[in-house]
């Protein structure tokens, strides 16, 4: 892709967004981008508030992430399940076994799938939920993988607590993270035969990036971290497989831990725009910035100490952020792109699993389980003729009455429990689309096109969209749902 | 050779011009497969690769009940009331006997077009619906979870980037066989494909909004505008094909018999397609299993027998083989609500011209503890690497991850 040239100065480009500046065309921008989707509510809220205390706000006091029932319990009977497994007489008593806690491990996980879409889908915990995702695809484990679920839930538990803490403390507590020290074989690593997986990727993916260190920097790097183990997800030092001894990392020597070589790390040049580029892929444009840009946010994100909360914040009050060639160009990823409908259409994440975790697999973001190391490359790569389809699909989904007879018992049952806590809406009803019907077609293509689409959209794609609602030969509210399903999977509504 | 009724060159795209695409010619962006340069010349000689047809029994066929094994009195001791009458079966041998249902299938089988291969399973067989199928679709051993199919890493093998579907499947979701690391172009065909085009009036307004050009250059609206456009298009032109069709045997009304119709025709029009994946369902016999198994053998049979006959008539049925598989068998005792509840090893059709005919493996052994799963003869892996290595002379070993004897079948 061709990189983009900002129309600002770099030492502008950071500067905060003057206040004279903020209308609600920004105000959508923002609440969009940082979040998922946005109301006129939420529009008006935003513009009596200002830019910065709705940024402020949008990550002051996240409520924290609820623990699924399946996990808590996984947590407490996994131990005793092992033993049962280790003792077991016969091989097939085995077997059952192992495929019960297979099928508890999968439970768990789509508890855990729900539970924070869900969590995500509420629009006061949206921009939060967006940032630890984004994190998440940094420090990157997967389900798939290592099939442990109460671990990964901890591990993004992790993550959506410390998201804007200082960016070494939080590596430092990935280091520990049980489902880490899994998943990049640190439990495998011992002074005597190190092991560099998590090593590379502290300075490759978390800290530095390529080239920014040597081999030798990674194979002494590997030795501070051994003896780092987890059990029953809780982080030990084993003293007597850690490498105590002299390392020389970056040209400095000395007795580090792992601590220490994060701590030696974060001081490394490569260190100050290594996330902040990461940063913007999320935020601003999956084309690379030039790098002066990058080193003046990187510059002032060392003043901050490395601060996760300053850099997110310092992103979307930047001018830059609201700079027309920053708006309406970003490609949703599947997160995105199904949290967007579930609030542009008000409706509720469904209480069974099958409609969630199915279509994210055919939209390419597996949830909790990207495809390796590097996480979702995203942009372009979520789209093909594939995927497109799987969003349109959904769209489908999100506009088809579910036929409740048709219904499991199992999904039955957990529809009939949430609707105990209030009324749980699964797709937009022909009585919503109704209370439309009367407005001239003009206002309500202007509605759809303000409320669904980042950008302004040409008189001909109005028009296009005003010809078929005035049309005749068809019920009018069938009109709108067709007017109002297209314009979801139009290109437009792929971009953020 | 086959009949080609798919525009190559853009012309030929424009002239024949469906509705609604005609939008092609202002754009500036037409769809790849009208742009490549190879196209432009001639067809790619690929149409005498080979193809695939997958039929999936969806929910566990009865085997026992499809493939009698007529002269053991175990089977009748076993079931008392869902026994299929020794008089009333279709005997192939001494010890093998078709369902009533299955006549077109004996035909096929006399012609020498048919492998029956018996006890098809996997050691440590799973009797969840979900995993079984997702064990057979991935081809991973019961103790390992793999994320992408068997088909889905042949085409990572395969196939090089290309924005005609290398793979077809029919229903709303792409089944986890195709699932694969590379982006392939695979495509869907909805449930009522014919006469009505997916999505109807939505799809007509989303291609009239795509001729408007809100982006330009090399921007991602832009790229998002010519992917949708040609997946759009490749809709449209498999819908024509089909539509067009004029099938020269005569298929049941059912969903499969016309979804293996159009199968038929895609062929017939000379798409590049390799794999085409189609379900049938309802084999979750748990009670009264009478009639619903017999029902859905015959249309088995008869859609099967059909496609065969139209892709002969076609002088086609060279490039084609068809298999049935199904996640599980049932077991070998029948319950107590006149239906059997889900087993393990099966047995499983292969059919085309090239296909050594005949019946694979013995009978199950009834002897052993109806709780017990019925042993395989046949791993359903070594039948697929049979079919890898064989029919598509691709590097089995490798997309299967691990080496598999190769089977007599082909």
């Amino acid at each position: 892709m061709t990189p983009v040239t900002p129309r600002v100065s770099p030492r502008e480009a950071w500067h905060p967004l003057s206040r004279t500046r903020w209308n609600a065309g920004r105000a959508r921008h923002l609440l969009r981008r940082a979040g998922f989707s946005v109301s006129s509510a939420e529009v008006r809220t935003s513009l009596r508030l200002g830019m910065n205390e709705t940024v402020g706000h949008m990550f002051a006091n996240p409520p924290p992430l609820p623990v699924p029932p399946s996990i808590t319990a996984l947590e407490a009977e996994i131990d005793g399940h092992y033993q049962r497994i280790r003792a077991a007489e016969s091989r097939e008593e085995r077997q059952r076994l192992n495929r019960e806690l297979n099928e508890r491990r999968n439970e768990a996980y789509r508890d855990m799938s729900l539970s924070w879409l869900r969590y995500a889908s509420r629009s006061e915990n949206a921009p939060h939920a967006n940032w630890v995702a984004f994190l998440l695809n940094v420090f990157v484990v997967s389900f798939d993988q290592i099939r442990q679920p109460h671990l990964v839930f901890r591990h993004h538990e992790l993550l959506h607590e410390r998201a804007r803490d200082d960016y070494a403390e939080v590596c430092k507590a990935v280091s520990r993270s049980a489902a880490m020290i899994r998943y990049l074989d640190l439990d495998r690593s011992s002074a005597e035969r190190p092991n560099e997986n998590f090593a590379r990727e502290l300075f490759e993916l978390f800290l530095l990036g390529e080239g920014a260190y040597t081999e030798e920097d990674v194979r002494e790097a590997a030795r501070a971290f051994t003896g780092y183990r987890q059990i029953s997800g809780e982080f030990r030092l084993r003293a007597n497989l850690h490498d105590s001894g002299r390392k020389t990392i970056f040209g400095e020597t000395g007795r580090f831990d792992g601590d220490g070589v994060i701590d030696l790390a974060i001081r490394q040049p490569a260190a100050r725009t290594h996330i902040p580029a990461e940063a913007c892929r999320h935020y601003l444009s999956d084309a690379p910035l030039p790098s002066e840009y990058l080193e003046e946010l990187g510059r002032l994100w060392a003043n901050s100490g490395y601060n996760l909360g300053f850099l997110v914040r310092r992103i979307l009050t930047s001018r830059i952020f609201y700079e027309p060639e920053f708006r309406g160009g970003l490609i949703k990823s599947p997160f995105r792109y199904y949290l967007g409908l579930l609030g542009d259409l008000r409706l509720d994440v469904p209480p069974y699993p099958r409609p969630v975790i199915t279509p994210f697999r055919q939209m390419g973001q597996a949830l909790y389980s990207p495809p390796n190391v590097r996480g979702w490359l995203g942009g372009r790569l979520w789209i093909n003729s594939n995927t497109l389809s799987a969003r349109r699909s959904l769209v489908e989904a999100f506009f088809s009455e579910v036929n409740e007879e048709r219904l499991n018992a199992d999904d039955l049952a957990a529809l009939r429990e949430a609707r105990k806590t209030g009324p749980v809406v699964l797709s937009v009803s022909r009585a919503r689309l109704r209370q439309l019907a009367n407005s001239p077609p003009e206002d309500v293509v202007d509605r759809f096109l303000r409320y669904f689409l980042p950008g302004a959209a040409s008189p001909e794609f109005r028009d296009t969209l005003v010809e078929h609602l005035s049309g005749s030969g068809d019920q009018s509210i069938n009109r709108i749902r067709t007017v109002a399903m297209a314009l979801l999977q139009s290109p437009q509504y792929n971009l953020c | 050779m086959p009949m080609r009724n798919v525009p190559y060159t853009r012309r030929e795209f424009f002239q024949t011009g469906a509705r609604g695409l005609g939008l092609l010619a202002f754009s500036g962006y037409a769809p790849l497969f009208l742009t490549k340069t190879t196209l432009a010349r001639a067809p790619e000689a690929e149409k005498d690769r080979s193809i695939l047809v997958l039929v999936q029994l969806a929910g566990g066929n009865d085997g026992l009940n499809t493939l009698i094994p007529y002269t053991d009195s175990r089977y009748y001791a076993l079931r008392p009331t869902l026994s299929v009458a020794e008089d009333e079966c279709i005997r192939l041998d001494d010890d093998n006997a078709f369902h009533p249902s299955c006549d077109p299938l004996r035909r096929l089988l006399d012609e020498g077009k048919l492998a029956v291969l018996q006890n098809v399973g996997y050691p440590n067989p799973n009797r969840s619906h979900f995993r079984s199928m997702e064990i057979w679709e991935t081809a991973s051993g019961s103790d390992r979870y793999l994320h992408t199919g068997w088909l889905g890493r042949f085409l990572d093998n395969d196939c090089c980037g290309s924005d005609r579907p290398p793979a077809v499947h029919f229903g709303n979701e792409v089944p986890q066989a195709f699932l694969a690391r590379k982006s392939h172009a695979i495509h869907g065909i909805g449930r009522s494909y014919r006469n009505r085009r997916r999505g109807g009036q939505t799809v007509d307004l989303l291609e009239s909004l795509l001729e408007h050009p809100e982006h330009s250059g090399d921007t991602n609206g832009a790229f998002l505008r010519h992917t949708m456009m040609n997946a759009l298009a490749t809709d449209q032109r498999i819908r024509r094909v089909i539509d067009n069709y004029r099938p020269m045997a005569e298929y049941p009304g059912h969903q499969l018999g016309q979804s293996l119709r159009n199968i038929a025709s895609l062929i017939a029009g000379g798409l590049e397609t390799r794999v085409y994946f189609v379900t049938l369902r309802g084999f979750d016999t748990h009670s009264n299993q009478l009639n619903t198994h017999a029902n859905l053998l015959g249309v088995l049979s008869r859609s099967l027998a059909a496609f065969q006959q139209d892709l002969e008539s076609h002088g086609l049925d060279d490039q084609v083989l068809t298999m049935t598989f199904s996640e599980f068998g049932r077991r070998p005792d029948e319950n107590g609500s006149r239906g059997t509840d889900h087993g393990t090893a099966a047995p499983l059709f292969v059919l085309g011209k090239h296909c050594r005919p005949g019946i694979f493996g013995q009978p199950p052994d009834l002897s052993l503890d109806p709780r017990e799963p019925i042993p395989f003869s046949y791993d359903f892996r070594q039948v697929y690497a049979t079919i890898l290595d064989k029919w598509f002379g691709c590097p089995a070993d490798e997309v299967l991850d691990g080496a598999f004897e190769r089977l007599k079948f082909l």
